[in-house]
């Protein structure tokens, strides 16, 4: 074959193949459009300050250095985490916070608040909700005001004044005294409602005729609530877990507020927010609480990596068997 | 069809496109008009330079701005506009408010700050060197010499004072008479203190009495500050401690000390003349409490004095009414026979760079900070907050001089110590200040609270800090 006539089968092969090309590239760049935006938020607000703080954690970079006299450290930051006298206490104190506010409100109280208002009069459960959803429209500085004034020392405080003085429980403040038991209620009645609408949204969705199944087989409120209601809320839950999980690890607005991290209330991010940001005689340590910041990220990731194989993710976002018959 | 999806395709686009647009950085601002093309010469033109000030105070410090704005009606090299901000928030939310500027270019020309931020911020880059400004003008020669040591960093000097003060130990007058004290004993304490002979065991035993007899309640005997301050050093200095070791530029904790400082603040708990858990107490529940006569002892500062006057003391007749009761004294030491002392901590105005600031407004802002380093001015803001003045002239001026808290606590100046001017202060700071908590709350014993404390010294800062 010369050499013209296989460039013209060339040529036509290449025609022909063409549409189909054209045809999967269009089909590749569709759901790249849809995605597009969301990958845009990732990568800006997420990947990339990542990226800037891990760079960050290898230096010594702080006020002091400003962005152009800081220095190369390697892994020294890290180092330095692995030999700080305060890393366990702040770890443990960071799991006791999360695991007690996730499984008291964020999760438990969520759940229960949830059930109750779905099993009263429509109106009636509206507004204890409504009332769940006070602490979080509060400002927080209002918020937080408020509980220290409930738990100031006597004459001050609403709990010496009346709850516990008239008990004849010695007054004090209660804050300093008690640090974990305010740090997890003011967490908590915060967090309780995220998880009360995801639930409540999640019940209220289940088909009446699972219900009226239930009730035709004579089932009790707790085995409609064991044997049906939970078992549907699966996804709901692990997203509630998961995202509030990831959410209280890296919180800290209220304890910052509350204590400051004193009385031993110091939890890993407010660590990572004091060392880098808010020193009380300035001189800031961008590095090191760059690279706390970093061994918080490396944790979250993890967790959230536990969660989805745990609740067996894959299976939960597959598409409903009902739709595929 | 295909036209409609590549409209939608160029709709997502410059829909893509404005978001990024609207992201992207902020245009730095333009430089100032003036003295920017020739920084060493005054502009011949009227041109109007606009200088901003940021400041922190809260309302009846609010002459720390105004004084500035003001004194842009004497500068005479340039024509000023001045504006600023008065910052309310804590310090920690407005150096990093600064901080945060500076690194982004858009720092104010001038910044006022404690002294302590000197080192920090001339090695960042973010101020300039003071010396050559302070040369330039006369007004400079009239600050206390020893004023400008708190500005010094290796050598140069990098602000000038705007006020100073000093940290008293304020104590009832009234309780102490119904305790059985004469009189001429009660005026003699502040010079008892001032020699060494009444030390802070004296203090806590006085205090205990007057629980013992009724005369205070029970954890109202001594109240200190209820939430994290440089105060609390002054007993560390009162039992022999030392920060700074000025021949080596190395910070210092003194072991000894450091653990009967923390000892103190245990104490004062356990023997019943403070209350259990009060570092965390409100300070509106603070300054209520003492400026109504409540306590027996309590340490605070002089600028409070302006503050429980003007909003807690107003109706009982402010500065009079706290005359009535409030006598105040230095700091006792811990040791007999020890004079007393007292932190003063310096503010100073310091000039930001073109770097931070983005302008070449440095020399306009020289003009004012000398108008502003006046009697006239500065005593605005000394007698207005009852802060102490930073001039020699002050001591005659009779706006000043009769003002009788200021006049009758100048004294404590020749007692009084700064904190270092090092880089790592800060988290040096942060680290006695936890242990103190954990001390005082009984979390742990003063010597392990104080053994940790050097540790984590040790670790976090290593050779910066020596241990003695």
């Amino acid at each position: 074959m010369s050499e013209s006539a296989s460039t013209a089968q060339a040529l036509e092969v290449g025609k022909a193949r063409y549409p189909e090309e054209k045809a999967s590239l269009r089909s590749l760049l569709s759901p790249l459009l849809f995605m597009a935006p969301a990958i845009v938020l990732v990568v800006v607000f997420f990947f990339i300050p990542v990226v800037i703080v891990l760079v960050i954690s290898l230096t010594d970079m702080s006020t002091a250095t400003g962005f152009n006299n800081w220095k190369w450290v390697q892994f020294d930051n890290y180092l330095r985490i692995a030999t700080h006298p305060n890393t366990l206490p702040v770890l443990r104190n960071t799991l006791m916070y999360v695991a007690l506010t996730l499984a008291l409100f964020n999760v438990g109280m969520a759940l229960v608040i949830a059930l109750l208002t779905t099993h009263i009069p429509r109106r009636s459960g509206f507004l204890f909700r409504a009332l769940w959803l006070l602490p979080r429209l509060t400002p927080s500085v209002v918020y937080i005001m408020m509980w220290k004034y409930v738990a100031a020392d006597a004459p001050y405080g609403i709990l010496n004044q009346h709850l516990l003085g008239p008990l004849g429980i010695p007054p004090t403040n209660w804050l300093p005294a008690q640090p974990w038991i305010f740090v997890i209620l003011t967490n908590g009645f915060i967090g309780a409602s995220f998880g009360m609408v995801i639930f409540t949204s999640a019940i209220e969705s289940i088909p009446r005729d699972y219900m009226v199944a239930a009730l035709v087989d004579g089932c009790s409120l707790w085995q409609r609530i064991r044997y049906l209601i939970l078992p549907l809320l699966r996804w709901p839950l692990l997203f509630v877990t998961t995202y509030q999980t990831l959410s209280l690890l890296t919180s800290f607005e209220q304890i910052l507020l509350l204590t400051e991290g004193q009385f031993g209330t110091e939890v890993w991010s407010l660590w990572a927010y004091q060392r880098a940001l808010s020193n009380y005689w300035g001189n800031f340590q961008w590095g090191f609480g760059a690279a706390l910041a970093a061994v918080l990220v490396l944790i979250g990731v993890v967790m959230a990596l536990v969660y989805m194989r745990y609740f067996q993710f894959n299976q939960l976002v597959q598409e409903p068997k009902i739709e595929a018959l | 069809m295909r036209i409609g999806r590549w409209r939608w395709v160029g709709i997502a686009l410059m829909v893509l496109s404005l978001t990024v647009a609207a992201c992207a950085a902020p245009t730095p601002a333009a430089p100032a008009t003036g003295v920017g093309e020739a920084p060493a010469a005054p502009p011949e033109g009227p041109a109007e330079v606009e200088l901003t000030v940021w400041v922190q105070g809260n309302e009846v410090e609010h002459w720390r701005l105004d004084g500035p704005i003001l004194a842009a009606e004497q500068v005479t090299d340039y024509k000023l506009k001045v504006t600023g901000i008065r910052d309310d928030a804590g310090w920690a939310d407005y150096k990093k408010k600064f901080t945060l500027a500076a690194e982004a270019g858009e720092a104010p020309d001038i910044v006022l700050s404690g002294h302590e931020d000197v080192p920090v911020w001339a090695n960042a880059g973010y101020i300039v060197e003071f010396t050559e400004c302070k040369a330039r003008y006369p007004e400079f020669d009239d600050v206390i010499e020893s004023l400008w040591d708190s500005t010094m960093w290796q050598g140069k000097i990098w602000a000038v004072p705007q006020d100073t003060e000093a940290r008293p130990m304020f104590f009832n007058k009234t309780k102490l008479q119904e305790l059985g004290w004469s009189e001429e004993e009660i005026a003699a304490l502040p010079d008892r203190i001032r020699t060494g002979d009444f030390t802070l065991d004296d203090l806590i035993a006085t205090a205990k009495e007057a629980v013992e007899k009724g005369v205070v309640e029970p954890g109202y005997g001594y109240w200190h500050r209820p939430r994290k301050g440089g105060d609390f050093l002054q007993y560390y200095f009162s039992y022999g401690g030392r920060l700074y070791d000025p021949e080596q530029d190395k910070l210092v904790v003194v072991r000894d000390a450091l653990e009967k400082w923390y000892a103190f603040q245990r104490r004062v708990v356990e023997e019943g003349i403070t209350p259990a858990n009060f570092i965390g107490t409100e300070w509106s529940i603070w300054h209520d409490t003492v400026s109504h006569g409540k306590a027996l002892f309590w340490n605070g500062g002089i600028w409070q004095w302006a503050d429980w006057a003007a909003n807690y003391v107003k109706d009982l007749g402010g500065q009079e009414y706290l005359f009535s009761f409030v006598g105040y004294a230095l700091q006792p030491s811990g040791v007999k026979g020890q004079p007393g002392g007292t932190l003063s901590h310096p503010l100073v105005y310091m000039i930001t760079s073109e770097k931070a600031s983005g302008k070449k407004n440095q020399d306009a802002a020289c003009a004012l900070l000398a108008k502003t380093t006046t009697p006239e001015i500065n005593t605005l803001h000394a007698v207005g907050s009852t802060h102490l003045g930073i001039l020699k002239s002050q001591a005659n001026f009779p706006e000043y001089a009769n003002d009788r808290l200021l006049s009758e606590t100048l004294y404590m100046l020749d007692y009084n110590y700064y904190q270092p001017n090092h880089v790592m202060y800060g988290p040096y700071f942060d680290i006695v200040w936890d242990f103190m908590v954990k001390a005082e709350n009984g979390e742990m014993s003063p010597s392990d609270a104080a053994r940790g404390a050097v540790e984590l010294l040790q670790t976090e800062l290593g050779d910066v800090v020596i241990v003695e």
